[in-house]
């Protein structure tokens, strides 16, 4: 896919999103919207991935670490074949396959069950250790938000890769500015995430995350270090503009006159036909 | 039992590839044989237990059986979180391993006590629980914790326990006969068993004859053997090392809270308490009343009740 044709794929996983967080009658919206533009670019190009043989040894691993941010995972999943769309329409639901934290044994494709946060990079870390005592080339992302460096396990698992030289691994946070009740930047007392990675022993660039051609660009650049881990500070948008930077979609879902407005401001449909 | 658990670990090295070792930055010179055999599946995570879980927790997720390694205070308490969310949930062969789990540090204070090693990792579903009493008992039943599908928890004492001899060979699950006898039965697990043993053979001087079973696995509860016992013993004088809420005592008044059978229950362990200013193990033992003397005193009041 070039540019253009990513970044329409970025907004039609958006509609989707929107439109799984109505039916779904599920929150963490802003947290599945700001690194869809990542996400996109990792699995429509960047990572080896085998739709129709998802556990094939030779796949990229994609660790989602802020499970809270499934609803674009699943949308992108569904989109690239790993599913069919229409299961889309269970997400949220009881005893669904795609419950609101992913979970290993409803979608056993998942590479970690994930929800409480600080723990894909440790469990990352580890399966690329595996991986390279068996001699594979598969690379291992994480996908980690800015929220979530706040948990010390973060920092244990980070000097871990670096002491390992783990230049298969690559993190990406999410850097969408806003926490479940407070700014990151005022909690973490405005300090660089960037120098932080870099201090452990990371290679490490901050990049617009909203960028479809600096997220590429950058992605083709991995490893940015010889026998260094990269981490990818990616300051993301929601891509709405009326749901940018604010700390209230971590929590609500769009009315019906609000899911119209953001599919109308996308110029997107959802992937998957509507529940009603 | 160190030693043994480090030679069972070699032997298990040495027949599955995918056996692989993380340390939490323990274990001086307890495992040289291991890393010079096995120096790629031996990993020094550092003092970084909630790091060495979650990454055993991807080795297992590539196929790997990993084993971690720490005090036990610090390999299930610290890292309770990581346990819980990236082995427990998903059900993976992480085997655990808490060394000088009980009071085995007892001089080193309250830190390295771990009373509670058992009761926390006996919380978790599906989490396989075991506190071996000799050496002999670790190299027979980590073969076999290594073919369970799910996670599990062994307690290992610290060097140079003695053997304690047994009736039947350890079987994983499966309490242990270590004496024959009937009214009151002794019921033990961790390296208690040999002080038990003690004090049961003394008690035969004295024509006293306890049933005796020794209760490696603590979790799941062997129920089976339970029913047994209690149909033979109308006493049942349980001594472990181990907090009294969540130990085997607990579980094992849990079942007679719900079964049909109804023996009184003695338990004879630490209280539910910090026990602070660097007490030795056999302090401990004696004021409240788990050492050998203590175990005589009340199996000798039990039987008199007959």
């Amino acid at each position: 896919m070039n540019i253009q044709e990513l970044e329409k794929k970025a907004r039609e996983i958006r509609a989707t999103c929107i439109q799984m967080s109505c039916d779904g009658k599920e929150g963490h919206l802003s947290s599945s919207l700001s690194y869809v533009d990542v996400l996109v670019a990792l699995y429509c190009g960047w990572l080896k991935i085998f739709p129709d043989d998802p556990l094939n040894p030779e796949r990229d691993r994609f660790v989602l670490s802020k499970g809270h941010g499934c609803t674009s995972l699943y949308a992108i999943l569904a989109d690239r074949g790993f599913f069919p769309k229409e299961l889309l329409t269970k997400y949220n639901r009881e005893d669904s396959t795609l419950p609101s934290h992913p979970c290993i044994h409803t979608l056993p494709i998942m590479e970690m069950s994930s929800g409480s946060l600080g723990h894909g990079l440790g469990v990352a870390s580890g399966m690329l250790y595996g991986l390279e005592l068996r001699k594979s080339k598969a690379r291992v992302v994480v996908l980690m938000g800015d929220g979530e460096c706040n948990e010390g396990s973060v920092w244990e698992s980070a000097t871990f890769a670096a002491a390992h030289h783990m230049d298969r691994l690559l993190t990406i946070v999410d850097y969408n500015g806003i926490q479940a009740v407070g700014r990151s930047d005022e909690i973490m007392g405005h300090t660089s995430l960037e120098e932080k990675f870099r201090s452990f022993g990371w290679g490490a660039r901050t990049i617009d995350g909203s960028d479809m051609k600096s997220i590429v660009e950058t992605l083709g650049q991995f490893p940015f270090e010889r026998n260094k881990p990269s981490a990818i500070i990616a300051k993301t948008k929601m891509g709405v503009s009326f749901m940018e930077d604010d700390v209230l979609w971590h929590y609500r879902k769009p009315s019906e006159d609000e899911r119209q407005k953001a599919l109308a401001e996308l110029n997107a449909k959802p992937i998957y036909g509507q529940t009603k | 039992m160190r030693r043994a658990f480090s030679k069972a670990l070699c032997s298990a090295a040495e027949k599955d590839p995918n056996v692989i070792f993380l340390t939490g930055d323990l274990g001086f010179q307890v495992f040289d044989e291991f890393v010079s055999c096995f120096p790629e599946r031996y990993i020094n995570v550092g003092i970084a237990e909630a790091q060495m879980v979650a990454m055993a927790a991807g080795l297992a997720k590539e196929g790997f059986r990993p084993i971690v390694y720490s005090i036990a205070s610090f390999m299930t308490a610290r890292p309770f979180e990581q346990i819980r969310i990236c082995v427990s949930y998903p059900d993976f062969p992480v085997l655990i391993v808490g060394a000088g789990g009980g009071y085995a540090y007892s001089s080193s204070g309250v830190t390295h006590h771990a009373g509670d090693d058992l009761a926390i990792m006996s919380l978790l579903p599906g989490m396989t629980v075991i506190a071996p009493c000799d050496p002999t008992e670790i190299e027979m039943l980590f073969p076999q914790m290594l073919k369970l599908k799910g996670p599990a928890y062994m307690r290992i004492g610290k060097f140079g326990e003695p053997e304690v001899p047994a009736v039947e060979p350890p079987v994983l699950g499966k309490a242990r006969l270590l004496k024959q006898g009937d009214k009151v039965a002794i019921v033990t697990t961790g390296d208690l068993a040999n002080v038990a043993l003690e004090a049961v053979n003394d008690l035969h001087k004295d024509g006293i004859c306890p049933l005796f079973y020794h209760f490696h696995t603590v979790k799941p509860l062997d129920i089976v053997t339970l029913e047994q016992i209690v149909s033979k013993a109308h006493t049942l004088i349980v001594i472990e090392e181990s907090s009294p809420v969540g130990g085997l005592a607990s579980s094992i008044a849990n079942w007679i809270a719900y079964g049909y059978y109804k023996p009184r229950l003695i338990r004879l362990g630490p209280p539910d308490k910090f026990l602070y200013s660097n007490p030795a193990r056999e302090t401990i033992s004696k004021r409240y009343g788990y050492n050998k003397q203590g175990i005589i005193d009340s199996c000798k009041q039990a039987w008199q009740k007959v």
